[in-house]
């Protein structure tokens, strides 16, 4: 389950905090642990981990390492390792992982893609792409 | 060479028994050098800069973080070095109140300020830079009704609390890590809500049309303006118990 334990080691160092406070609006890209407590508007891509919290608004689409979402979240979500969805998660966009856990209460709108599944069906097209090219 | 730029206020009598003991402690160990009181000099950049043409290797702020910005702009200016010539070195004495940059470079008092400067460990330090202003610490803001700009997003503060731009920690009491050497500056952003913002950034642009932009707790100025860093931009003589690593 989603111990303070589980947030905590993996966000201790977090380069990137926006709290409650907060409004971003825009392309929102960083490289390290980024923790969002406020409201955001734009788009927001990390290389590493992201940890959304339960009063957060986000409208944007979503892309990173590792995820844990407790808030509000209206875009698409790319999570190239584990995606954790807690109780008062609530989710209106497609979601793409790898590894998925979601906890009762957590409220989805949207259509669930394993990662890996999606990368070969691209990987099959662009193959039967380049056949066809072949053999014209 | 030393010389030591002395700040116009330290002419007040309540300063003269400190100013004594300095000088009877500089002599001591065999640190004297030029004095330049600032008091009635003009053209500040320009004297310190001819100082540092005839050989001074180091100049030393005696004062507080005021005096440390008069100076700061004439010992970084690269244009005025010979080739070959090694930059100047930035040394402090703090005398009296808001000395938070001294205190940065662990230099807490008159007599640590004498031990460190003879034991000469030397630091390049980042310098945060303004329009025409540097800063060695911070520059602060109300944060309601602030907006920053970095890079492709904004940020807009809603609550009232401080926006403060780091370049280099002056209390001990933060817990917040922040590095002079790393060419970046650090935005922590408190609000009285008590949440807590941290971002990382290399420039970034603060406008508030009601608030003004504090530098270093000594200048005040309005914005917009844009904030960068000039990365290992002054060597400074600092002590053991500095700030950062």
């Amino acid at each position: 389950m989603f111990s303070k334990e589980n947030k905590l080691e993996k966000f201790k160092d977090a380069e990137t905090i926006i709290g409650a406070s907060i409004k971003v609006k825009g392309n929102f890209q960083g490289q390290g642990n980024i923790i969002i407590e406020g409201t955001l508007e734009g788009s927001l891509k990390t290389e590493a981990n992201l940890f959304i919290g339960d009063k957060a608004k986000v409208v944007a689409n979503i892309e990173s390492k590792d995820a844990i979402i407790n808030g509000e979240v209206k875009g698409n979500i790319k999570i190239h390792g584990y995606l954790a969805l807690g109780g008062s998660a609530k989710i209106y966009g497609d979601i793409q992982y790898t590894e998925l856990s979601i906890e009762k209460g957590a409220l989805i709108n949207g259509q669930f893609l394993v990662l890996s599944e999606s990368d070969k069906r691209k990987d099959n097209k662009k193959s039967d792409d380049r056949v066809d090219e072949v053999e014209k | 060479m030393h010389v030591y730029i002395y700040d116009e206020y330290l002419n007040k009598s309540k300063y003269n028994r400190a100013i004594n003991r300095l000088e009877i402690r500089l002599t001591d160990l065999g640190l004297n050098g030029k004095i330049i009181r600032l008091g009635g000099i003009k053209n500040i950049k320009g004297t310190i800069q001819n100082e540092i043409k005839l050989g001074a290797k180091t100049i030393i702020a005696v004062g507080n973080n005021q005096t440390i910005n008069k100076i700061i702009g004439a010992v970084i200016d690269t244009e005025i070095y010979s080739d070959f010539q090694k930059k100047t070195l930035l040394g402090l004495i703090p005398v009296g109140n808001d000395n938070s940059i001294a205190t940065s470079f662990g230099i807490n008092n008159i007599d640590d300020a004498c031990n460190i400067l003879l034991a000469r460990r030397v630091e390049k330090i980042d310098l945060g830079l303004i329009g025409n202003y540097y800063f060695l610490n911070q520059a602060s803001i109300q944060s309601l009704g602030t907006i920053l700009h970095i890079d492709d997003y904004s940020l807009e503060i809603m609550e009232k609390g401080e926006v403060r731009i780091i370049n280099l920690l002056s209390d001990i009491r933060e817990t917040i890590k922040s590095n002079p050497h790393d060419g970046k500056l650090d935005i922590l952003i408190r609000t009285r809500k008590r949440d807590e913002s941290l971002i990382t950034v290399k420039k970034i642009k603060v406008s508030n049309p009601q608030e003004k932009l504090i530098i270093d707790d000594v200048i005040e100025i309005e914005t917009p303006v844009e904030i960068g860093i000039m990365r290992d931009k002054v060597n400074v003589i600092v002590g053991k118990g500095r700030l950062f690593d």
